[in-house]
């Protein structure tokens, strides 16, 4: 007999194998295979691990611009004065229904260039913060949401003051809540980075792209640039799967 | 303990929830307020604990005028237990417990930790001492919340239908815990729809219907009711 963990491993593994079996068929299919070269590309290797660090680089700034952005957002949708109330339901509006390409290339030519922020790199840093508060305002409405109402009144009738309550109840718990959620969305800004390739900035896609013009190595290209999206994606996804399993445990 | 009631009213959304409650008890350490749902019951209880405040009327606890006494130093006084456990699942048992102690009632950590875990003992909760809500059970949690309430050493304690989220067993459990603090004199008010713990557990009985008290008075009030909603009413329960 084997147990259960051997089974997972085997089963893993025959997967992987089954997988890798479809790709090679993919590309045992492609016309072009006798030409595929990855080392096409090895002399702009400086140029695309500099795009690789880049993409790491803004996904980190873009996700702490983002949860302050986000917070601030959902203080304006749960405010009591409805003038801010609705302006940020408008924004949500906005964000939620559009893609984001679209929503890069307009925040760079209508806020970019009249506001003479010449840095391409900042205009979409800002970008995408804007694009992604809304997702980590929800983030915030969750995590609130998901203390329980009786809570509050324990610890009103326990006597603690405002600040006692945030400080030892609500902060630790909304912090233990926000950060699988919050893993998962610096996925999503990774793999959203990419399209700031669209208004020059140069990060991983923008300078394997550059590459390409140079080498025509263009499959390669792209395969070289999911691999190493990949590498990043794949260990983050793991990760809010490992952080959510722990947070489930605790409540 | 001393509870002295004045015309006590409450609306909520325009309901009368409250009428008219008075009330004049002297040195009883057993409340039972008991009733069919929507009596108002914890209303009551709400409002004796400065959850709530009533519209009108004037509410005595002890020696504290609750229309005068700042909530933060009234909550200071008493203890309360809620339907469900409130534990907070960020924190240990042991920590749910020492950290009121700390932090309102200004205990050290040494004499905060030697409270919590002695009461713990007495309660029979110490193999636990270091675990999360939700690692207990329902009857536990609950128990846990009764021990963190009597922890600051309250003049109240007061319970708000503390077994209505448990099975049978789990309610033997809360329940004996609770006829453990009658028997150390502690003071507390009940709601309960457990008649027969009342019975047991209670000095004085509260019986209400449809926001007001209908009928109140020693324990013995529950053998020998006089008014028909009571009489109907412990008809209706002892049927199950």
């Amino acid at each position: 007999m084997i147990s259960d963990r051997q089974n997972r491993i085997l089963s893993f593994i025959a997967a992987l194998f089954i997988f890798g079996l479809l790709v090679s068929f993919i590309i045992y299919m492609y016309p072009g295979r006798a030409d595929f070269d990855l080392t096409k590309l090895y002399p702009w290797k400086n140029i695309i691990f500099k795009g690789w660090l880049l993409t790491i680089f803004v996904s980190i700034i873009v996700l702490i611009l983002s949860v302050i952005l986000g917070f601030l957002l959902y203080l304006l949708t749960n405010s009591k004065i409805l003038v801010l109330k609705y302006l940020g339901a408008i924004f949500n509006e906005i964000v939620f229904g559009s893609p984001l390409v679209v929503f890069l290339i307009i925040i760079y030519y209508f806020i970019g260039i009249p506001l003479h922020i010449n840095n391409r790199l900042i205009v979409g840093i800002i970008a995408l913060s804007l694009y992604m508060a809304p997702y980590m305002k929800n983030v915030f409405e969750g995590a609130m949401e998901s203390i329980d109402e009786m809570q509050y009144q324990a610890m009103t009738v326990f006597g603690f003051t405002t600040y006692q309550k945030y400080r030892y109840i609500i902060i630790p718990q909304l912090l233990k809540i926000i950060i699988p959620p919050l893993a998962g969305n610096l996925t999503f800004i990774v793999k959203g980075s990419s399209l700031l390739n669209f208004i020059g900035v140069p990060e991983l896609y923008n300078q394997i792209v550059t590459a390409q013009s140079s080498t025509y190595a263009v499959v390669e290209g792209y395969t070289l640039m999911l691999i190493m999206y990949l590498i990043i994606t794949i260990p983050l996804i793991r990760l809010t799967r490992s952080l959510e399993k722990k947070v489930a445990l605790w409540n | 303990m001393e509870l002295k009631l004045h015309n006590i009213n409450k609306t909520y959304d325009g309901k009368d929830i409250l009428i008219d409650i008075n009330l004049d008890i002297h040195d009883e350490s057993g409340i039972a307020i008991i009733g069919p749902s929507g009596a108002g019951k914890s209303t009551l209880l709400r409002l004796l604990s400065l959850i709530e405040k009533p519209d009108s009327g004037e509410i005595h606890v002890n020696k504290y005028d609750l229309n005068e006494i700042e909530p933060e130093e009234y909550y200071k006084k008493i203890g309360f237990v809620f339907q469900a456990h409130t534990l907070f699942p960020h924190l240990t048992v042991l920590r749910n417990i020492t950290l009121i102690l700390e932090q309102v009632h200004k205990k050290t950590k040494d004499e905060a930790k030697k409270i919590a875990l002695d009461l713990l003992n007495r309660f029979e909760l110490s193999e636990h001492i270091h675990k999360r809500a939700s690692q207990l059970s329902g009857g536990q949690s609950q128990r846990v919340s009764i021990v963190r309430g009597i922890a600051i050493s309250p003049e109240v304690l007061f319970f708000d239908e503390p077994t209505s989220a448990l099975d049978p067993v789990l309610t033997q459990e809360v329940l004996s815990t609770i006829i453990k603090l009658r028997e150390e004199k502690m003071n507390f008010v009940i709601v309960t729809h457990e008649i027969l713990f009342a019975k047991k557990a209670a000095d004085f009985i509260i019986f209400m219907d449809c926001g007001k008290i209908v009928e109140m008075g020693h324990v013995d009030i529950l053998e020998n009711p006089q008014t028909d909603e009571l009489k109907k009413f412990l008809s209706n329960v002892f049927l199950w």
